[in-house]
């Protein structure tokens, strides 16, 4: 279960990447501008959770 | 369209410059308290190793946002209208927050004796050879950063205290030296931090500002659907700015990354790989203490604000556009154009204290980035090169030659961009930044994590990155027909990641025992 949350994860990391143009395609003006700083928050929170969840590193 | 009205008044120029120097003199008294608390070489250059997630976080804001997000910014959203958003760094937090997560391990480098990016090279390969060549793309790739820095502080101080660019880019170099001279990294990463705070809390109220100002979200949409593309100088063309791509004529137009979806990915992998790729960004890490799980949260909150301070600079450009139309484009503005539209406007909807401000938060984002790549090319010359060749030179030496060859590294972009200051910033300086991204994003980033990396892998990136940065569409790519962005952005980091894994995996990595030192069985606990 957890590898398979993980799996999903590091796929939405690689969705949100790739969603960003087709965001600015089709949302236009101000709406794909906010909207892409959306998705790389959404981004950022995805990344830190899987670092601080299954890649955490002790010193 | 109205015309930017507007006046050097004595109340501004007294502003302006009262702000401006608190601003240094607070940041000089951090950075001497740094270095009076530095009991040695190796201390002034990483600290003490105690630098907590909140100094950590508003250092890397403050180091990442250089002049290009803080100013260059508005000149991007001005000039290209939504198709600017792709330099102005929409997803900039993709890569910030990357970042956080593989630059963390530079701490165990700095236990291994690393001091510097470079020197964790030679740690990491066992190589002064990958040590030297890294040090001297460090060098090249940032002089070429240096200069847009330099260009958004003078345009800063020549718009509001009436000096002219040439002067204000020599007074700038003079401040830059004065605050460098007493930092040092113990000192730069407290003052980083005030600067951070500085330019996120500025940076955010001049975007809100500037929507006001300009009549709101939508007619700010409006007056952008309307406008066309002017190239700097005044060259009107019919291509509109309201869509996300910018269709400007082959073969000069193609070296816009806005210009097609290519060059719109190749300007997303950028920000995905530059700021893990940018040295003085990473050496953030090199002083920083253990951070717990929580402390992470925090950290990429702090980064948030700042990404999205960068975006609000944007949002100034499309406010100024909107109200002033192409007036900045015109010769009458050369050679500050369309980066001059943020000063501009915080003048005009904030008034003297607004626009004072502004003016610290500007040298705040490029003294912070130039201080940081000043110190690492200052220190690739001593730590990588001079204590290389001759290790038993004193610690005192090499301190005092740090300082001065501070000062070469300062002479030398003042002087390109006194001679050649470049039209829009940002997109001179994506160059660097693309350079920057493709080299050692893996170089630096990658050979902490992979195991099979080799120094040959690393040597030949960084070859192979520099002959590309020569080949950019503005340099010397039109000689062979690369007059792409995009095309030469994915050459560049595609093509560094190909040559980084294909030569390390034909070439031998360090041996087991070695690196089982650098990869201590346990440190990273999956769970």
């Amino acid at each position: 279960m957890k590898t398979l949350l993980k799996t999903v994860l590091i796929f939405a990391l690689v969705l949100m990447f790739l969603l960003v143009p087709v965001v600015a395609f089709l949302l236009k003006d101000w709406y794909a501008y906010w909207g892409m700083g959306f998705l790389a928050l959404l981004f950022g929170i995805v990344l830190i959770y899987l670092k601080t969840r299954y890649y955490w590193e002790e010193d | 369209m109205a015309e930017p009205t507007f006046e050097a008044s004595p109340e501004l120029v007294i502003g302006v410059t009262t702000a401006v120097v608190s601003f240094l003199v607070i940041s000089i008294l951090l950075g001497f308290l740094g270095r009076r608390k530095a009991k040695s070489f190796e201390h002034w250059l990483v600290g003490h190793g105690d630098i907590g997630p909140l100094i950590t976080g508003f250092a890397l804001v403050a180091s990442y946002l250089s002049g290009w997000a803080m100013f260059g910014n508005a000149g991007l959203g001005y000039a290209y209208g939504w198709s600017g958003s792709w330099l102005i760094g929409t997803v900039n937090l993709m890569g910030i927050a990357l970042c956080l997560v593989l630059g963390y391990r530079m701490r165990r480098y700095v236990k291994l004796g690393a001091r510097t990016v470079p020197e964790m090279l030679r740690v990491r390969f066992e190589s002064k050879l990958a040590q030297a060549v890294a040090a001297l793309a460090m060098i090249i790739l940032l002089i070429v950063y240096s200069v847009g820095q330099f260009k958004a502080m003078a345009t800063v101080w020549a718009v509001t205290t009436n000096t002219s660019f040439y002067w204000s880019l020599l007074l700038t170099a003079i401040f830059v030296l004065l605050y460098i001279g007493v930092g040092g990294y113990a000192g730069t990463q407290w003052v980083s931090c005030f600067q951070g705070i500085l330019l996120t809390v500025v940076g955010w109220t001049l975007g809100i500002i500037a929507v006001f100002w300009a009549g709101g979200f939508s007619q700010i949409a409006d007056a952008i659907r309307t406008e066309t593309f002017v190239a700097p100088g005044g060259t009107q063309t019919s291509i509109p700015l309201s869509g996300y791509t910018l269709p400007l004529p082959p073969p000069q137009g193609l070296a816009f990354p806005g210009v097609d979806w290519i060059g719109v990915g190749g300007s997303m992998l950028m920000f995905l790989l530059m700021a893990t790729g940018f040295p003085h960004n990473i050496a953030r890490f090199l002083g920083s203490r253990k951070i717990t799980k929580k402390e992470y949260w925090m950290m990429l909150a702090i980064v948030a604000l700042g990404s999205f301070t960068a975006m609000w600079i944007g949002t100034v450009g499309f406010a100024a556009r909107a109200v002033w139309g192409n007036r900045l484009m015109l010769d009458q503005y050369k050679p500050m154009y369309g980066d001059s539209a943020a000063i501009f406007v915080s003048i005009d909807s904030g008034g003297v204290v607004l626009a004072s401000l502004f003016a610290a938060a500007v040298f705040a984002a490029s003294v912070a980035t130039l201080g940081g790549m000043a110190m690492i090319m200052a220190t690739n010359i001593t730590r990588d090169f001079v204590h290389n060749v001759r290790p038993q030179t004193s610690p005192k030496i090499l301190l005092w030659l740090t300082r001065l060859t501070l000062i070469p590294f300062i002479a030398i972009p003042l002087w390109w961009t006194f001679t050649s200051p470049p039209p829009i910033l940002s997109e001179f300086v994506a160059g660097s930044a693309v350079a920057q991204a493709g080299i050692f994003f893996f170089v630096v980033g990658v050979s902490m994590y992979w195991k099979r990396a080799t120094k040959w892998g690393a040597i030949a990136t960084v070859f192979y990155g520099l002959i590309l940065t020569l080949l950019h569409p503005n340099a010397y790519g039109k000689s062979i027909g690369l007059y792409h962005w995009g095309y030469w952005a994915f050459a560049m980091m595609l093509g560094s990641a190909l040559v980084y894994f294909a030569v390390s995996f034909a070439t031998k990595p360090l041996s087991k025992e070695k690196l089982e030192k650098l990869f201590p069985q346990g440190s990273q606990q999956p769970t």
